[in-house]
């Protein structure tokens, strides 16, 4: 069997996952709500079953997507502050220099791709988009959901200021993911370290050269500290975490229930008795 | 008690004015003379062979196409000034016809006969087994209409009034409550008439209506504004209560608001329509226009905001949506916002730099950020396909 190079762990694999079924719902259920006069429209929100019922599939979607962001709060606090691994997601020149490279390589002004590490520009491109994207959305998203609340310390327009960049957001995270993602992932090359955790060597060649490099020579690109620092830190970690994992989970129930918006009957809007015969002329 | 024909002295308590000349002509129906008495003698005594007369001219069969029974015949009696016609309720039924009015009207200038409506007449003196109270006559009377108008019967059976009566509401308006059908004429209620033809049920909501913006226009004689029948239609008349109505109404509003010819008129700004739409509130009640037009959306419509037949200028402080009474309009629906809420809304503003600038300038961010974005991804996935085909065509 051919030598295998470990990618993701069930628990990354089970928090893409997540994110890959929240992120679809949301975008689904949030896009028909963006241009409801189209028709393809029609054929999703009757098949969701009414408006309403599609945006109580999207609060419930967001409600999962914001657990999401508890649960890795938790997992790359633990690579950042346990594992010292923190400088493996952070962008830096190298990356800059891949991304001219590659296009130098497209180009034929060079002869060769760029050797990349543990993560590609591409790869750290769409990880800090997708930061970037869920903040933006999460706090735009408690904005809409909350307008009183938001009102009471903001001025009203960044309620329509917040629709205007959850709609641009959302646009932009779509087409970033249908582009990006899906060529860098799934046509390029298709990449299934997402199934099963690994990648093959000749993939590891094609997409993190340098880091392949570093492994044959029995280096790694972030030094792995000593066991017991580690067992130290995790001591420390674990029970900070569960105490920011408390407040954020109490967070996310008061992003879900801060306020009652709107009363859910329908006022009369004129108080009249409908039958009140005439009883004088008209001079 | 039995129906008796009583002198003009006990002619008109307290009667409906209108309802009285309506059922005027069911008495005249019955009132046949002999053939060749002229109306003149007729006023004053009844022919002894009348009955016989009314028989014989009804047997040929009282048919809307078959005139049995002159007219003249009716008029004998019915011309005579305070007849009435007492009910057994004790209500009196006015039965004098005005023959001047009737024959420039538009029933009478077909030479309609009076038979051809009160076909219950057959005989002299006339049939007892008519309603017991006035309402019920008057109702019963309005459904021989549809013979001839059944085009506008189809319409009224979808009406509110319709299904009010079906319901056993007998105050509900039947066609003789709109209609004088002995004296109207050709068109049968003018767009000035009709709000004051509503007004015989409905006077508080003309009231209301003719304080309104719309309402004050029309009684200066400005006949552009919408009256009743624009909203609610004319004979399959729809109420808030029974029908997709409220759901639907920002469409109405929206057939003159939207309408650039004649808010131009006006300056009044066309946008209302799209930036409600394209608003929260206007996206979810389009969405059940569209997939659940028989459900109701707490979602408000135009009216729930600026009011229904009292609206007024947005501008004039009396109004709902004034900006000094903008918060507890919105209150009604939202009772725990405060005072930055009403400004969520953006008062159908299209956002610019001067008017809701954070808006303008996010989208505009937006509208840079997206193509710029997405180019560049765009053009590094095709460099990267470009390259692809490019070294796979040249090492083969």
């Amino acid at each position: 069997m051919a030598e295998r190079y470990s990618r993701f762990n069930l628990s990354d694999r089970f928090e893409h996952w997540v994110q890959v079924v929240s992120f679809t719902v949301l975008a689904l259920t949030g896009l028909v709500q963006k241009w409801p006069e189209l028709g393809l429209t029609d054929t999703i929100i009757n098949w969701l079953g009414g408006i309403e019922t599609t945006r109580l599939i999207h609060h419930v979607a967001a409600a999962v997507l914001l657990l999401a962001v508890v649960y890795h709060v938790g997992t790359a606090g633990y690579r950042l502050y346990v594992l010292r691994q923190g400088k493996l997601m952070y962008p830096n020149m190298k990356d800059a220099w891949a991304a001219v490279h590659a296009v130098g390589y497209n180009l034929g002004l060079r002869q060769e791709p760029p050797k990349e590490g543990h993560f590609t520009f591409a790869e750290k491109a769409e990880y800090w988009s997708i930061i970037w994207g869920t903040g933006v959305m999460a706090v735009t998203g408690f904005m809409m959901w909350n307008p009183i609340a938001t009102t009471a310390l903001l001025p009203g327009q960044f309620i329509p200021a917040a629709k205007a960049a959850h709609g641009g957001e959302a646009i932009l995270a779509v087409l970033a993911i249908v582009i990006w993602h899906v060529y860098h992932v799934h046509i390029k090359s298709f990449n299934r370290s997402m199934f099963n955790g690994s990648l093959t060597r000749h993939e590891m060649a094609e997409e993190h050269g340098r880091e392949l490099a570093l492994i044959d020579a029995g280096q790694s690109e972030v030094s792995r500290p000593a066991v017991g620092a580690i067992e130290k830190r995790r001591k420390m970690f674990m029970p900070v975490y569960a105490l920011i994992a408390i407040v954020l989970l109490g967070g996310v129930y008061l992003f879900l229930t801060f306020e009652q918006t709107a009363i859910v009957t329908i006022m009369p809007p004129e108080q009249v008795q409908i039958y009140q015969p005439v009883t004088t002329t008209l001079p | 008690m039995s129906p008796v024909i009583m002198g003009g002295e006990q002619f008109g308590e307290r009667m409906n004015r209108r309802v009285g000349w309506i059922v005027g002509l069911l008495v005249i129906g019955g009132v046949v003379v002999a053939s060749g008495a002229t109306p003149s003698s007729a006023t004053q005594d009844v022919p002894s062979d009348l009955a016989t007369s009314v028989q014989a001219a009804v047997s040929t069969g009282i048919h809307p196409n078959v005139i049995a029974t002159d007219n003249n015949t009716c008029f004998a009696c019915h011309t005579r000034t305070g007849l009435t016609y007492e009910l057994p309720s004790g209500e009196s039924i006015p039965a004098t016809i005005d023959e001047d009015r009737w024959l420039v009207s538009e029933h009478g200038q077909k030479q309609m006969a009076c038979v051809q409506c009160h076909s219950g007449i057959s005989q002299y003196p006339h049939e007892t087994n008519i309603a017991t109270d006035l309402r019920s006559f008057v109702v019963d009377e309005s459904k021989v209409c549809v013979r001839c108008h059944e085009e506008q019967a189809t319409m009224v059976s979808d009406s509110v009034h319709a299904q009010a009566r079906a319901g056993g509401n007998q105050n509900a308006a039947t066609c003789s409550d709109c209609h004088d059908p002995h004296y109207a004429v050709n068109p049968p209620i003018s767009r000035m008439e009709v709000p004051a033809t509503c007004r015989e049920c409905h006077s508080g909501i003309y009231d209301l209506y003719e304080q309104s913006v719309h309402g004050e226009a029309l009684t200066t004689g400005n006949t552009e504004v919408p009256t009743c029948t624009d909203c609610h239609g004319v004979h399959e008349i729809q109420g808030p209560d029974n029908s997709p109505f409220r759901l639907f109404s920002p469409e109405i509003c929206a057939s003159c608001h939207a309408d650039k010819d004649l808010m131009g008129k006006y300056g009044i700004s066309t946008n209302v329509f799209n930036t409600y739409v394209s608003d929260f509130h206007g996206t979810t009640v389009l969405l059940f226009e569209k997939y659940a037009p028989d459900q109701q959306t707490d979602k408000p419509v135009c009216i729930d905001c600026h009011g229904v037949h009292d609206i007024i200028q947005p501008d004039d402080p009396r109004s709902s949506v004034f900006e000094g009474n903008l918060l507890a309009t919105c209150q009604r629906c939202h009772p725990d916002a405060d005072a930055n809420f009403p400004t969520a809304w953006l008062g159908h503003y299209e956002p610019d730099p001067h008017k809701w600038p954070l808006v303008y300038y996010v989208t505009l961010f937006y509208k840079i950020l997206i193509p710029t974005v997405i180019g560049a991804m765009l053009l590094f996935v095709l460099l990267d396909v470009f390259g692809k085909l490019r070294r796979r065509r040249q090492h083969g």
